[in-house]
């Protein structure tokens, strides 16, 4: 019988009863809280950052598996940290946003932008619980085998 | 740590806060009436995405734990409320739509487009409806004339995604080296990837690959 890589990973993680870390990085804090809240009961453990420096702060200083990304934030907004974070970092880094991608007004694509530098995914806001799992498990099992496979 | 000079959160389009005209009248600028409302309009609809997300998580999680109640009525309860709370979230992004400006036909950005729209679309019965036209099939990519994957392709690209060399996908695929890298370059023409970064660079982005996938290599 074979395992995929996540499952083993899982296995493993579930073994050592390790969380998995996340790091959101929203200005909106009801978001975040809601995040928390939700993946709290599927026992990953994660950090909230209302400011995009205190996210960039929050990943030097400690290891995370994924980062969530809202773009429009006040100060460096998200598609700056995406390119501080790429500098040095593979981490998975989903970026969120709502509409408001494009108008006459305003004719740029953020998250085809974000997609240029190196996003993961791109979650269109507002996205339901279901869809919020399935995108971190799936950023999961992107990890390279030879991480999960034992030998 | 420097920050950057604040820019605003939502970048409010022009018109928002210029003066209006001094013979500014209603209906005789219809034009900049319309801009204008059409930018308060988008601007409201962008404010809502933050609760909406919030409470579209808050419903979710407690429907998930509902589920390991006997109760069944309450359930039933919990079970309306995500419904409508999806319906709400089909509508704004429909309302998103009404305000955005066409997009490009630029590989890259309609790469991005197809994976946004993918996600926004799982699990929603009215996100159909909701995102409006652009209504294709996941596999079916947005450049004109490219083919579908086989499935046998699909796996193969699952696995380089996912790390794996040639050689180690081909024994858990139980096919030769050889056969496995003309499967590679056949996703690779279809997909239209240069090389394999690009290749799986594009593969993040649209989603082809079946995610999470628990299903085994060799079926």
């Amino acid at each position: 019988m074979e395992f995929s890589p996540q499952q083993i990973t899982n296995g493993i993680r579930k073994l050592t009863k390790e969380p998995r870390r996340i790091l959101v990085i929203d200005d909106d804090a009801s978001v975040g809280a809601a995040i928390q809240a939700l993946m709290g009961h599927h026992r990953y453990q994660t950090v909230l950052a209302s400011r995009s420096s205190d996210g960039i702060r929050a990943l030097r200083q400690s290891h995370f598996d994924v980062v969530m990304l809202d773009i429009f934030m006040p100060g460096l907004n998200g598609l700056d940290v995406l390119d501080h974070v790429r500098r040095d970092s593979s981490i998975p880094v989903i970026v969120m946003s709502g509409f408001r991608l494009r108008s006459p007004a305003q004719p740029m694509d953020y998250l085809a932008m974000a997609a240029e530098r190196g996003a993961t995914l791109c979650m269109r806001k507002p996205f339901t619980a279901a869809e919020l799992i399935k995108a971190v498990e799936w950023t999961f099992s992107l990890q390279r085998p030879s991480e999960g496979l034992p030998a | 740590m420097t920050e950057i000079e604040n820019t605003a959160p939502v970048p409010l389009a022009a018109g928002f806060d210029e003066e209006l005209p001094d013979d500014f009248e209603i209906g005789r600028h219809s034009s900049t009436r319309s801009r204008l409302a059409s930018e308060v309009g988008a601007a409201i609809a962008h404010e809502l995405n933050g609760p909406v997300t919030a409470l579209l998580l808050y419903v979710g999680d407690i429907q998930q734990r509902c589920d390991r109640l006997a109760d069944e009525s309450l359930k039933q309860v919990v079970d309306s409320a995500v419904l409508e709370a999806e319906r709400v979230c089909a509508l704004i992004h429909k309302i998103g739509d009404l305000f955005e400006a066409p997009i490009p036909e630029d590989t890259a950005i309609s790469v991005a487009r197809d994976a946004i729209t993918w996600w926004a679309r799982t699990g929603h019965p009215d996100s159909k409806v909701a995102m409006g036209t652009g209504d294709h099939a996941i596999n079916e990519s947005s450049r004109s004339g490219a083919k579908p994957l086989t499935p046998r392709e699909r796996e193969v690209l699952r696995l380089v995604v996912q790390g794996y060399s040639n050689k180690e996908g081909a024994a858990l695929m139980g096919i030769s080296y050889r056969t496995f890298e003309c499967h590679r370059a056949e996703v690779m023409h279809k997909l239209g990837a240069k090389n394999t970064a690009e290749l799986v660079r594009l593969a993040l982005l649209e989603t082809t690959v079946p995610c999470p996938s628990p299903e085994q290599p060799s079926a």
